[in-house]
């Protein structure tokens, strides 16, 4: 295969950078940045948003990581210029750049796009634009890089899927190095695009969109040589599969800026609402020593001063507490803060406080979800009142003095006196807290409260329900503000317009397309930006390519009916998720696999794995 | 800076690292001195923090050649081993120059070196006298009122730069050369004094090649 050097754009970026804000977002050369000049095959891997939030991306260190063990191939990070950025880009002619070579995107063999929320799509189509890609894969030729997604949102492709080559569904550890393996030999074999494209639709996980079309019932139906349904891929295990211990230290001051070990893939709670809950099964926690090892080295080689243990649900790890005080021992004196993400209050302990305690005290996160016990049965939330409670207890006693609360509203089951529950939660919970803490310290003691929109997603029990109304959502926004204390708490709101298109974007098919791309034209970008977002804009746009975003939004689909996703397999029965549905209207309440008997999702057998659980056998 | 060892390290901020801000470039030595695996002191309190003080700030987009940070360490490391473990922790553009200890007792950087020495690139075809002519002009009027977020601010020339321009030519590039005093009251920048001799878009580049202690024994560098 060829071997090429690329061109160098650098002399080009480097005179806009006295014209931008933040002009560290582009100069590359950081600590852990590795550049390969020669390669037979360049690989270039974005994170369609900011530097800033894309270094954050654990995903894409992890792929890099992955990609780099094969010798002869470069791999280049690119995330999306700011608008003062990309505007000077446009003025003086200088298309996306990767960061390490400062080379044409354009000129790359493979990019890889993550599609983490819907919030960055507009972001994926301004990226390729600045590219010089053709937008929809169809415009695509020989000349342009194979263009392929990947991440949680790719659940539901269908809305991206006419801008991609192919999508990868589930775990790309294993996959990138398939496709980038399938896609060499294809151009040894001098294959044209078509044929290119073709060839990864026989790897388990890829999805190639323009070998699906609409049959009679509204169901995508594949052609030869892809697979009806696209079967989710997923890793058996997650310990030979080491986190990334020497990733890109940023010298910008980015979201997450902190050495990461992702403890364990998976939740089996089974919160009716979290599509990353469902889509992620089976759980599958890293041992103890390999999450030590990681860690440390981690450290070591960024030499960052923070270290989070990431998943979904740290706090459900077997072995959490002797993790940490492994690491407790070891990071002693070096002014090292451990933190975790949110936690689960029914796994939040005494020891486990006092072991977060120790360095750095920064706020403890806990998401109840919903104000009423009912409406947590009816998620499936699967924790009390009283746990709640115990846990902020635990917590102000074991001296932190501030505590976050995630609620939700709009929650399928959803009616005004569960609203109202939240406030008097809230009460409870400021209540224990100021009695937990010394009179001398109460000044200082805060408890936030941040309240999001439901936004339903593709292969979760709630995947047939429409979103509230706007106008509905604000009438309970209200009812809330009215019920919740106003000494000591400070709410905030997660804006339901942002929301709204959230649930457009997650539950359409193929012709949202033409509604994204008129959005964009239009000028949308950074939508998770809320100085850029305009749901105005948004709304037009749909309106203009004949679809009412605030129906699409809203309406329901008929349980056994065709879904936009109907062929993406991710693993879990249809009839898990209608009887997980029909439990939220009794409220009934479903067990964790983890801890309690099988509960017949489907997963395991359906993609011929387990659970993996770091001391073997069960959680409980 | 009380008890313990005082380690001045010089480093430079160069090529496309001078887009750094002052405080992207102090993280990075943070994070550089941890990876070196420095024995360094951790302040009390809430918040444990690394022991460490920059010089005067560099803005985003001027490089330096001369740049210091000081890091309290709590035990004694030889220089050659401070040297070598610091120098394999940073990349080339943020290279180390070289490093020392001085007295804990020192006074900061940033109130002690109050000269900072630069080179200031410009373009455009006029020769070594002319522009050594407008830079005399601009010196003789004594003064030069500078506009800064929307106020006038009036600098006494030979005050804010303590010794002349020069004007040299290397390599058929014109380099000029200047000293500017750093104080409370803020301090001249270089490119906004070139391009009011010389006219507007010309500067090409500026480097601060040096920071330098000035006292009763004159000027010198800190370490």
């Amino acid at each position: 295969m060829a071997v090429s050097v690329p061109s160098d754009l650098w002399p080009q970026v480097e005179r806009l950078l006295s014209r931008v804000e933040r002009p560290s977002r582009y100069i590359d050369h950081e600590w852990g940045a590795h550049r390969r000049e020669m390669a037979a095959y360049r690989v270039a891997l974005m994170y369609p948003d900011a530097y800033e939030v894309g270094m954050a991306n654990q995903a894409l260190q992890v792929l890099a990581d992955r990609l780099r063990e094969i010798d002869d191939i470069a791999i280049e990070r690119v995330f999306l210029p700011w608008v003062d950025m990309a505007a000077a880009m446009r003025e003086t002619g200088v298309p996306l750049f990767t960061l390490e070579s400062c080379a044409p995107v354009a000129d790359v063999d493979l990019l890889g796009i993550t599609l983490s929320n819907e919030l960055t799509y507009s972001n994926v189509l301004e990226a390729l634009d600045l590219a010089g890609i053709p937008l929809r894969a169809a415009d695509r030729d020989d000349t342009h890089p194979l263009v392929i997604g990947g991440g949680p949102s790719a659940h539901n492709p269908e809305p991206m899927a006419s801008f991609f080559d192919a999508i990868l569904i589930g775990d790309g550890e294993d996959a990138v190095l398939e496709i980038v393996a399938a896609d060499r030999a294809a151009i040894g074999r001098g294959a044209k695009r078509m044929e290119r494209v073709r060839a990864l639709a026989a790897i388990e996980g890829v999805y190639v969109p323009s070998l699906y079309a609409p049959g009679p019932d509204g169901r995508l139906v594949a052609t030869a040589p892809a697979p009806g349904r696209v079967r989710r891929r997923v890793l058996a295990d997650l310990d030979s599969y080491p986190a990334p211990t020497c990733p890109v230290v940023p010298y910008a001051d980015v979201v997450h800026d902190r050495a990461t070990v992702e403890v364990l893939r998976g939740c089996s709670r089974g919160c009716r609402f979290c599509q990353a809950g469902m889509v992620y099964r089976p759980v599958r926690e890293r041992s103890a020593d390999s999450i030590v090892r990681d860690a440390l080295a981690g450290l070591t080689c960024t030499g960052y001063e923070e270290l989070s243990l990431t998943s979904l649900s740290t706090a459900d790890h077997s072995q959490l507490e002797a993790v940490l005080r492994r690491l407790v021992a070891r990071l002693d004196g070096t002014g090292t803060a451990i933190s975790v993400p949110s936690l689960r209050v029914d796994s939040f302990t005494v020891p486990l406080a006092r072991l977060l305690g120790d360095g750095r005290k920064s706020g403890l996160t806990f998401a109840p979800e919903a104000g009423s016990q009912r409406l947590r049965d009816a998620i499936n939330k699967n924790i009390t009142e009283e746990e709640i409670i115990t846990a902020v207890e635990q917590a102000f006693t074991a001296g932190w003095r501030r505590v976050k609360l995630y609620f939700m509203i709009g929650l399928p089951t959803e009616i005004d006196d569960d609203v109202r529950a939240i406030g008097a939660l809230v009460e409870r919970v400021l209540g224990v807290a100021r009695e937990a803490t010394p009179k001398a310290e109460r000044g200082g003691l805060r408890v936030a409260v941040s309240v999001s929109t439901f936004v339903p997603k593709a292969h979760t029990p709630f995947q047939w329900d429409g979103q509230v109304p706007i106008e509905e959502v604000r009438r309970r926004q209200g009812l809330l503000r009215e019920s919740m204390p106003h000494r000591g708490v400070e709410l905030s709101w997660h804006d339901p317009s942002s929301s709204l298109l959230e649930a457009v974007l997650a539950r359409g098919g193929r012709e949202m397309a033409d509604g994204i791309e008129a959005a964009w034209r239009a000028g949308a970008r950074f939508d998770a930006w809320t100085e850029h977002f305009s749901l105005g804009r948004w709304l037009e746009a749909f309106a203009s390519v004949g679809i009412d975003a605030a129906e699409a939004a809203s309406a329901p689909y008929i349980q056994g009916g065709p879904l936009p996703w109907s062929h993406i397999d991710s693993g879990l029965a249809e009839g898990f998720l209608r009887l997980e549905r029909s439990r939220t209207d009794s409220a009934t309440t479903t067990p964790d696999c983890t801890f309690e008997d099988c509960t017949g999702c489907g997963v395991c057998p359906g993609l011929g794995v387990e659970n993996v659980i770091a001391g073997g056998g069960s959680r409980a | 800076m009380p008890e313990g060892f005082k380690l001045r390290i010089c480093f430079r901020k160069t090529g496309p690292l001078r887009f750094l801000s002052h405080l992207e470039t102090g993280r990075a030595w943070e994070r550089a001195a941890r990876r070196a695996r420095l024995p360094y002191a951790v302040s009390q309190g809430f918040t444990p923090r690394m022991r460490i003080a920059f010089g005067p700030a560099l803005p985003v987009g001027t490089a330096g050649e001369r740049e210091y940070v000081d890091i309290l360490l709590t035990r004694f490391v030889p220089v050659a081993e401070v040297t070598e473990r610091l120098g394999a922790s940073v990349v080339p553009e943020l290279g180390l120059v070289k490093c020392g200890y001085v007295s804990p007792a020192e006074a900061s950087l940033a109130s002690r070196l109050t000269i900072a020495a630069y080179e200031v690139e410009i373009e455009g075809g006029s020769p070594q006298q002319e522009t050594e002519r407008s830079l005399v002009t601009l010196m003789g009027t004594g003064s030069l009122s500078v506009e800064h977020k929307g106020k006038q601010k009036v600098f006494d020339l030979s005050q804010a730069l303590p010794k002349e321009p020069e004007v040299r030519f290397v390599e058929g590039r014109t380099i000029i050369r200047m000293w500017v005093r750093m104080g409370d009251q803020g301090s001249l920048r270089p490119e906004v004094f070139v391009t009011a001799a010389v006219g507007r878009d010309r500067v090409v580049s500026v480097t601060r090649t040096d920071l330098l202690i000035d006292d009763d024994q004159g000027w010198r560098r800190p370490l």
